[in-house]
């Protein structure tokens, strides 16, 4: 038999991406591209930048013109 | 190898929503097509497909072990400079590869033919891996195909072992354009086999990976990235801002970046270099070497990096015959020598060769009406009768 003996799948459809929401804070210094965000101790931490990936599609194929863009081929 | 219309199962698409096959139909299209299936006797399966794959991976491995310390080999594949530490640094640590689909002409009677080889981000894992499988067995116990059919597909069984083998006890990241249908069921899917390995996993956006002072990369939580599954290609992360910190940080990518070259089409002129005349390798030059003028007036014209058909161009006696459009061709052309696709009822049909962890396990068959295959080409399931 060349085929798998069993698919069982476990998640799909309930996978969800997850997200935290963070205030402001008091202003500390973090260098470029990073932002100061309050950290799980209440004291305040650079924020990483964010955003450094996923540009390539939009150069590619634009926005808002119902393109097709994704990763995969 | 046949193409044998068949009685669609009338609850399909039920079937596909709840096991989050959210993308059978794309723009109002059939995108799933179980209205025919390919039928292939097991002699076709192993001795012409399952081991050319095998040897087409192998012959792949080998050039790339030429290709990343050789400055010739990355220019001509028109990889930034840049990033050629990154790719001979992950060759030499032999970080590992999870999977690649290899794209080949065979219509049952000649050698198969490698059209390309999508190394880094191939998609239609979810189609391949799970939903023909259930098409398969629903369909025998339907009769709608004989009881005796098989199928060329144990990819979900062993990308559960190679998830095992390549997570460890790492936390798995899996990032892509999650606002893409399919490559989110595609990231679900693997998510679900890596967690089904015993894998803890997160799926995130690419854009919304972080970068930390330390030169981490992170996800929304401040959690550090050590092992990312990415699909998005390595030809965009070398281009985005992130793109110049990814050596200097500990996250372990897959694919990994030496499947950069493999991904580049520029391959395939190299390989027909390296194994001339092998009978499964098509001849293909560059397009600014004079030998190209080997291939006549008659050839298909590739951009070194493309996607799903684009920018690809069938040429027959000078004329262009089909054309696709799209956004690539910066870094130059190769051209092939024409294998036309072979037509059943119409219908032009390519071969996905799928591999996990090197070892050539399933099949896609995709065909269109049109004889260059695009990201809309129907997905049509397999037997071996």
């Amino acid at each position: 038999m060349k085929r798998s003996r069993r698919v069982v799948l476990t998640l799909m459809g309930s996978a969800a991406a997850g997200a935290v929401s963070m205030g402001l804070v008091p202003r500390i210094d973090c260098g470029p591209g990073s932002t100061v965000v309050p950290g799980p101790d209440g004291k305040p931490y650079c924020r990483p930048a964010y955003g450094g990936f996923g540009a390539a599609p939009h150069r590619f194929h634009g926005h808002g013109h119902g393109s097709h863009a994704h990763g995969g081929g | 190898m046949q193409r044998i219309a068949c009685p669609e199962r009338d609850d399909w698409r039920a079937t596909a929503e709840s096991a989050g096959f959210d993308f059978h139909t794309i723009d109002g299209e059939r995108y799933w097509d179980e209205r025919a299936y390919y039928a292939f006797t097991l002699e076709e399966i192993e001795r012409r497909i399952e081991e050319p794959t095998g040897e087409i991976d192998a012959m792949c491995l080998e050039l790339v072990g030429h290709a990343v310390d050789d400055e010739k080999y990355l220019r001509r594949l028109k990889i930034p400079e840049a990033f050629w530490p990154l790719i001979s640094e992950s060759w030499h640590r032999d970080d590992a590869s999870l999977y690649g689909r290899l794209d080949l002409s065979f219509d049952g009677r000649n050698p198969a033919k490698l059209l390309e080889y999508n190394a880094d981000t191939p998609t239609s894992i979810f189609e391949a891996a799970v939903f023909q499988w259930t098409w398969l067995e629903q369909s025998i116990e339907r009769r709608i195909i004989p009881k005796r059919a098989d199928q060329f597909n144990s990819i979900h069984e062993r990308l559960i072992e190679a998830w095992k083998k390549l997570g460890g006890t790492h936390h798995l990241h899996l990032a892509g354009m999650t606002e893409s249908t399919e490559d989110s069921g595609t990231l679900a899917y693997l998510q679900d086999a890596a967690s089904q390995a015993g894998l803890e996993t997160t799926l995130i956006d690419i854009e919304d990976i972080g970068l930390r002072d330390d030169g981490q990369f992170v996800d929304l939580d401040d959690r550090p990235i050590e092992l990312a599954f990415k699909l998005y290609p390595w030809e965009w992360m070398f281009h985005d801002t992130f793109g110049a910190r990814l050596r200097g940080a500990p996250t372990r990518w897959i694919e990994p970046p030496w499947k950069a070259i493999l991904s580049n089409k520029g391959i395939l002129p190299l390989l027909w270099e390296m194994f001339p005349n092998h009978p499964n390798l098509l001849p293909a030059y560059f397009e600014d070497d004079p030998n190209a003028a080997k291939l006549g007036t008659s050839f298909v014209r590739k951009p070194l990096y493309s996607r799903e058909g684009a920018n690809v161009a069938l040429v027959s006696a000078g004329t262009t015959l089909a054309e696709q459009e799209g956004p690539y061709g910066a870094e130059g052309f190769i051209r092939q020598a024409m294998a036309p696709l072979p037509n059943f009822s119409d219908q032009y049909a390519v071969l996905g060769s799928w591999l996990v962890d090197h070892t050539p396990c399933g099949l896609s068959v995709r065909e269109d009406e049109n004889p260059i295959t695009g990201n809309t080409s129907r997905f049509v399931p397999h037997a071996i009768l």
